[in-house]
């Protein structure tokens, strides 16, 4: 995926894309007549069910290896004489 | 001069508790006072169901700092905070204590409200937030509150409260230097109300309005404001500060990113992701790590920027995750980012360049930890505030709902001795004539005008990078906007918020500039062209500000510390954590 990505925004605009989750929100919303904030809830309830939020060898997993990624970012930052804090005091 | 009041005003109300301020922290604070046995009066510029920063919605609950020992009490009384070597310079560390202590007593009484906390098999929407060491912690939750709002309004209506919508406050009352209720004005009646209160609570939210929104479109758009533009005028700044209360921090505003490139998103989960953080890159591609302000301006310098944020990492179960966190915190999000095709599994997010924000966090009115509001280190008889305008730690949700229930719990107890309010009927009589003033001026200027100019010289004078020349030159034209004030004029009851939030906001851009001028060095995320490095001296330091008998005093200040028994509490909960680590 990463290589379709543009380095900077000017070729990211997508003609047309739909978030599937916003349209079941608006989905829920026109058929019982509500508000989409009135529909969303029922309808976040239902797709969490679909995402791995309890699933805690999964997210381990993923978190540890973007933590493991920033922490090799964060050395070579270092190397390269990149300091995050002040200026030393006076 | 009529010594009626009820000659002057179209109402008067007697109260015990006045709350200024129905937004998440008000509400909360509201219902808990009415359980107490109070009569309570909320007064509210907009409408509780809907009203302050959390409006659309809300996607991440941070505050159990004490669970599993992420980031413990110890960090309360860390070095590195207290002296602010990264800018941020907590006044009174005993409110961030005292918010951390109570975290599952205010989950209790979150869930009592009918505040959705937990999943269909009651664990904990517990959120792996990566902040220590990268690990799976269970300091926070991941919520799911996109009408958090509406169910604490609903909470507050059936608590039986006096709720006064499209009411705003206009100045606080005050008699032998004690806060003895507030004025206001009904914004679509004109009504102009008085209310007499034992105690005066503000929770009004935090203030950006003195600088642009993070979205282009800048000088006329509020609503591009990250910040609900209502709650973000600093409207309880002001009303404290004319009162003789301190604010403090002034000097700094917070530089966060913010995406550019959306009506601000939503920002917790979309950034952190449940874990994940996004990728940040420079504008030809490289990935960096997140920069701070310093690293920010270094880029800036070398060329690389603007920069973007990535989700191209993403599995298909984040771009999920990314979803469920807008529809939970700015449901428009997804509208906007369709219309302009930004999907953000192939489009990179702009950030905001180095520009200030919003004064909170550190910034704000001072209190100290059971919310008094202070004057020098006095505090203000029957004067109150928590949540996001108050100095030390009080804002996000937790904070402001936690200042809200933790004040309320404690207000029976101190109204116990209270004497009946008096009122100065000649402070009700100019409150009033100030108020309705614009109403009275024919084809005069829009109030947004005037608020555009005080924004230009913020933007222009102060900004990110400072120096004494542009700060004096801003002052001096400041001083000039003043006479605008009386030239705006009000259509309607309607147009007065605007006209009493630029008054609000002409003040308190004086407030930022004169503290600017004092602090004569660079730290954190303030920038002093003409003093580059750190002022050793001023660590930790901070200013407060305040008018005392008319004349403007400005101090500069040492944190309150830690209470010894607070201090000793922490070790122990530290040396406890130490134990249970080696045993496992
Ligand atoms: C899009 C968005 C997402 C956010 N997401 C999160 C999140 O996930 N987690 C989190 O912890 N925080 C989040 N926040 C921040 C959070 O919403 C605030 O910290 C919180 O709402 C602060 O509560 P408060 O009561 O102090 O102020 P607010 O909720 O802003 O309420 C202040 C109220 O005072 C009223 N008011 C102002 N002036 C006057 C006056 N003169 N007279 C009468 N009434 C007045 C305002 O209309 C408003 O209703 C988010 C904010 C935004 C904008």
């Amino acid at each position: 995926m990463a290589d379709k990505i543009e380095k900077t925004s000017d070729k990211h605009y997508e003609d047309k894309f739909e978030f599937p989750l916003w349209k079941l929100i608006k989905q829920r919303a026109e058929e019982k007549g509500i508000s989409y904030a009135k529909a969303a809830p029922a309808v976040v309830a239902e797709y969490t069910k679909t995402i791995k939020y309890r699933d805690p060898e999964f997210e381990d997993k993923v978190i540890m290896a973007r933590a493991e990624e920033l922490n090799e970012l964060g050395k070579k930052e270092e190397k390269l004489g990149i300091k995050f804090k002040d200026k030393k005091s006076k | 001069m009529t010594d009626d009041l009820t000659e002057i005003a179209d109402k008067v109300i007697e109260t015990d508790v006045l709350m200024i301020g129905g937004g998440v922290g008000g509400c909360c604070a509201v219902a808990k006072a009415k359980e107490n046995g109070l009569d309570v009066t909320l007064i509210e510029k907009a409408h509780i169901d809907r009203s302050g920063s959390a409006g659309q919605g809300i996607d991440h609950y941070e505050g159990f700092f004490t669970r599993d020992g992420t980031t413990t009490l110890e960090n309360v009384s860390n070095e590195d905070w207290r002296l602010g070597r990264y800018g941020v310079r907590y006044p009174n560390l005993n409110v961030k204590y005292r918010l951390y202590k109570c975290q599952f007593w205010v989950f209790e009484q979150l869930e009592k409200l009918g505040v959705p906390m937990r999943w269909d098999d009651g664990e904990p929407y517990w959120i792996p937030f990566p902040f220590v060491g990268w690990e799976r912690r269970k300091t926070g939750l991941r919520v799911h509150w996109t009408n958090i709002k509406p169910i604490l309004g609903r909470a507050v209506r059936r608590s039986g409260a006096r709720i006064l919508n499209r009411t705003m406050a206009i100045d606080l009352l005050t008699t032998d230097g004690k806060v003895v209720g507030a004025t206001a004005v009904n914004i679509r009646t004109g009504e102009f109300i008085v209310i007499k209160a034992k105690a005066t609570l503000i929770a009004t939210g935090k203030l950006m309005r003195l600088y642009n929104p993070e979205t282009p479109m800048p000088w006329k758009y509020k609503f591009r404001y990250h910040f609900c533009p209502a709650s973000s005028a600093g409207d309880g700044y002001a009303l404290v500060y004319r009162a003789g209360g301190d604010l403090v921090n002034m000097d700094i505003n917070a530089w966060t990113f913010r995406i550019r490139d959306d009506l601000t998103c939503s920002y917790g989960s979309f950034s952190l992701n449940d874990g994940v953080p996004m990728k940040t890159y420079t504008w030809d591609g490289e990935e960096i790590i997140n920069p701070n302000a310093t690293r920010y301006k270094q880029l800036e310098d070398e060329g690389k920027t603007p920069i973007y944020f990535g989700f191209d990492h993403f599995s298909e179960d984040s771009h999920k995750r990314l979803e469920v966190a807008f529809a939970d915190e700015r449901m428009l999000s997804f509208k906007v980012a369709e219309e302009r095709g930004f999907n953000p599994k192939t489009h990179r997010y702009e950030l905001q360049d180095l520009s200030p924000t919003g004064f909170y966090r550190v910034s704000g009115i001072y209190i100290d930890e059971n919310f008094r509001v202070l004057r020098g280190n006095e505090p203000i008889e029957g004067l109150y505030a928590f949540g996001d305008g108050s100095a030390g730690g009080t804002s996000g949700v937790a904070g402001a709902a936690t200042g809200g229930l933790l004040l309320a719990e404690d207000l029976p107890e101190i109204l116990k001795d209270m004497d009946e309010p008096e009122i100065d009927i000649s402070q009700v009589e100019e409150h009033k004539q100030i108020a309705l003033a614009p109403l009275a001026v024919e084809e005069g200027v829009e109030p947004l005008e005037l608020e555009s100019a005080i924004r230009d010289i913020c933007e222009r004078y102060v900004g990110m990078f400072k120096s004494e020349g542009k700060l004096r030159e801003g002052l001096r034209r400041l001083g000039s906007l003043k006479d605008w004030l009386g030239k705006l004029s009000a259509e309607s009851p309607h147009h007065i918020t605007g006209y009493l939030e630029c008054r609000n906001l002409l003040d308190l851009a004086e407030v930022h500039i004169k503290a600017c001028i004092e602090r004569k060095e660079t730290r954190g995320n303030y920038f002093r062209s003409d003093y580059p490095e750190i002022d050793k001296d001023m660590d930790g330091k901070f200013f407060s500000q305040r008018i005392e008998n008319g004349k403007e005093i400005i101090e500069l200040r040492e944190p309150i510390p830690l209470k010894p028994e607070y201090l000793k509490d922490a070790e122990e909960e530290k040396a406890e954590l130490q134990t249970a680590d080696a045993a496992s």
